[in-house]
């Protein structure tokens, strides 16, 4: 019989033996798993929707008049002053004119009486993909404020201020949720291991006694560590995917969720989550081992 | 048995002036000196609280000596640590005063665990158990958890145990404290079959039914000090062929006896 059959086979004994305890312990490490991955995806797909957003992002200066090619150079050299960009397009009266008619639709007839010029030019400044916080795109828009000819400045401030805020708010909530999972499955996995060896000291101390090595007394507490670990991860993280399914079923095409397209995990964060939770089992059964498994 | 005939056998065990107190100011043994022999049966007798079972606890390193020198097959049992040691008990069986059976195995895990830690294979595991349990006329028991058996069948669960896995030296502690005269007999069987195989073997007793025609060496410790060393005639216990005992050995108290 070699070691591993051993292990194999002690461990074992000692699940059956504990079971009720290990259940409990499993599940306690699956719902830290589920809250943090949750959290986590949400943040991710939130991220990503602001990434799709930021793509987007065009900063509109609306000028008091219509600038000459000359003017529209200066200016276009202006605003490189302050940064590269990655395009700056003027928009004349007329064509802003057009713009909206298109918009109208079928109810273009209502700008029939207005003249072609009421709308003011603009310059449609659409910054580079680097320039992602919220305080850059602030001075940005205060630089852009300061042209000569400048009347207003619009990117929708309010509904990017309100984006970054939420982000910033939910990494606070996976943080918060990060550091839960890893209370909750170091502490309750080394509780549990901690019952373990006091409810098996007299055995563990007949293994030693008849020639046990401190391998063989060792092995299966870790084992089980990587168990809990293994298997809390895999049934938290099964049961955020049927909740994933479940919303992206029911609640897809309503208001909010049809902003972005919600993605579930890709192969790399699940794995990363799962050897996460391993290792912090597995660290949190060392712990119990080194501090009450007097061998 | 001569000075001669003790040195020209390795020794399995040499004591060399043990002393064991215990706080605050309690000497359970005091200043032994005993040389046993590879392959000797021993017996070690005197009342209860002589020194039997500190002794015996000694040599199987649960507790360490206050002075003195033990080894066992050439080793310091007290400086030996790690894999190392394991290895040494892997070779000790012992068979306990107080059993240290797990009440809830059955009686064949309890036998097993030995052969276990060993890495023994499991078809040699289960053939072993029950060949033991045949002996001890315990076959009926294999699935009881030990819990469940009498005083009686305790002692010889912890007695098969303890030869389980061949050591080179077995110590019992106390081995027919709870059995009738049968299960006296085959025990002692039991005992000898593996004294016949080449185990050292020391018992520990106050039964003077087991040691009384006995020709090999009987040490009697009175107050944790050595009493009496019979010099025994090497012929073995006297209902079996073939006991091959009656090496010779030292022994003493102070001065070897």
């Amino acid at each position: 019989m070699n070691f591993w059959f051993s292990i194999f086979r002690q461990t074992g004994r000692n699940l059956r033996q504990t079971w009720p305890t290990l259940l409990m312990t499993c599940l306690t490490v699956s719902l830290s798993v589920l809250i943090f991955s949750f959290f986590y995806l949400i943040y991710l797909n939130m991220l990503s929707a602001g990434d799709k957003a930021s793509h987007q992002l065009r900063l509109v200066v609306y000028l008091e008049e219509e600038p000459s090619p000359a003017l529209q150079e200066q200016l276009r050299r202006k605003i490189s002053q302050f940064d590269q960009v990655q395009e700056i397009k003027f928009i004349s009266k007329a064509e802003a004119f057009n713009r909206f008619a298109d918009q109208l639709g079928d109810n273009r007839d209502v700008l029939t009486d207005m003249p072609a010029d009421f709308l003011p030019a603009s310059i449609e400044v659409t910054p580079l993909k680097t320039l992602r916080g919220l305080s850059q795109i602030q001075l940005f828009s205060e630089y852009l404020a300061t042209l000569p000819g400048s009347q207003k400045v619009q990117y929708g401030q309010k509904w990017v201020e309100r984006f970054y805020s939420f982000t910033q708010l939910l990494s606070i909530v996976v943080l918060l949720s990060g550091f839960l999972l890893i209370l909750t499955a170091t502490f309750m996995v080394a509780s549990t291991i901690r019952l373990t060896i006091l409810g098996r000291q007299e055995e563990l101390e007949l293994l030693k006694l008849v020639g046990a090595t401190n391998n063989y007394i060792r092995t299966p507490f870790l084992l089980e560590g990587i168990l809990l670990g293994l298997t809390g991860s895999l049934m938290g993280l099964a049961s955020l995917y049927a909740l994933f399914h479940w919303t992206t079923r029911h609640l897809s095409g309503t208001g909010f969720l049809d902003l972005f397209t919600f993605t579930f995990f890709p192969p790399g964060v699940l794995f990363t989550i799962i050897c996460l939770s391993i290792i912090l089992c597995t660290a949190g059964s060392y712990t119990s081992m080194q501090k009450f498994l007097r061998i | 048995m001569t000075e001669a005939t003790a040195s020209s056998r390795t020794a399995m065990i040499e004591m060399i002036k043990v002393t064991k107190r215990y706080p605050p100011n309690v000497t359970a043994l005091d200043d032994i000196s005993v040389s046993i022999a590879s392959g000797e049966m021993f017996f070690l007798i005197g009342r209860s609280g002589a020194g039997k079972t500190t002794l015996l606890k000694l040599l199987c390193n649960m507790e360490r000596p206050s002075n003195g020198l033990i080894e066992v097959a050439g080793m310091n049992i007290h400086q030996v640590t790690g894999n190392k040691l394991a290895k040494l008990r892997q070779k000790v069986g012992v068979a306990y005063q107080d059993f240290r059976l797990l009440t809830d195995r059955t009686v064949a895990e309890n036998i097993a665990i030995s052969m276990e830690v060993s890495y023994k294979q499991p078809q040699i595991i289960r053939n072993r158990v029950r060949s033991l349990l045949a002996q001890l006329q315990l076959e009926d028991k294999h699935d009881i958890l030990t819990g469940d058996l009498s005083r009686g069948e305790q002692q010889r669960v912890a007695l098969a145990r303890a030869v389980a896995n061949s050591p080179t030296l077995i110590l019992v502690d106390e081995p027919t404290g709870n059995l009738d005269a049968i299960s006296t007999a085959q025990v002692m069987e039991l005992l000898i079959r593996s004294h016949n195989s080449g185990a050292t073997i020391i018992i520990a007793t106050h039964d003077e039914s087991i040691y009384r025609h006995s020709t090999h060496r009987i040490m009697e410790i009175k107050n944790g000090r050595i009493a009496s060393l019979s010099s025994g005639d090497g012929q073995g216990w006297p209902n079996v062929v073939g006991a091959r005992d009656g090496a010779g050995a030292t022994g003493g108290s102070g001065d070897r006896i």
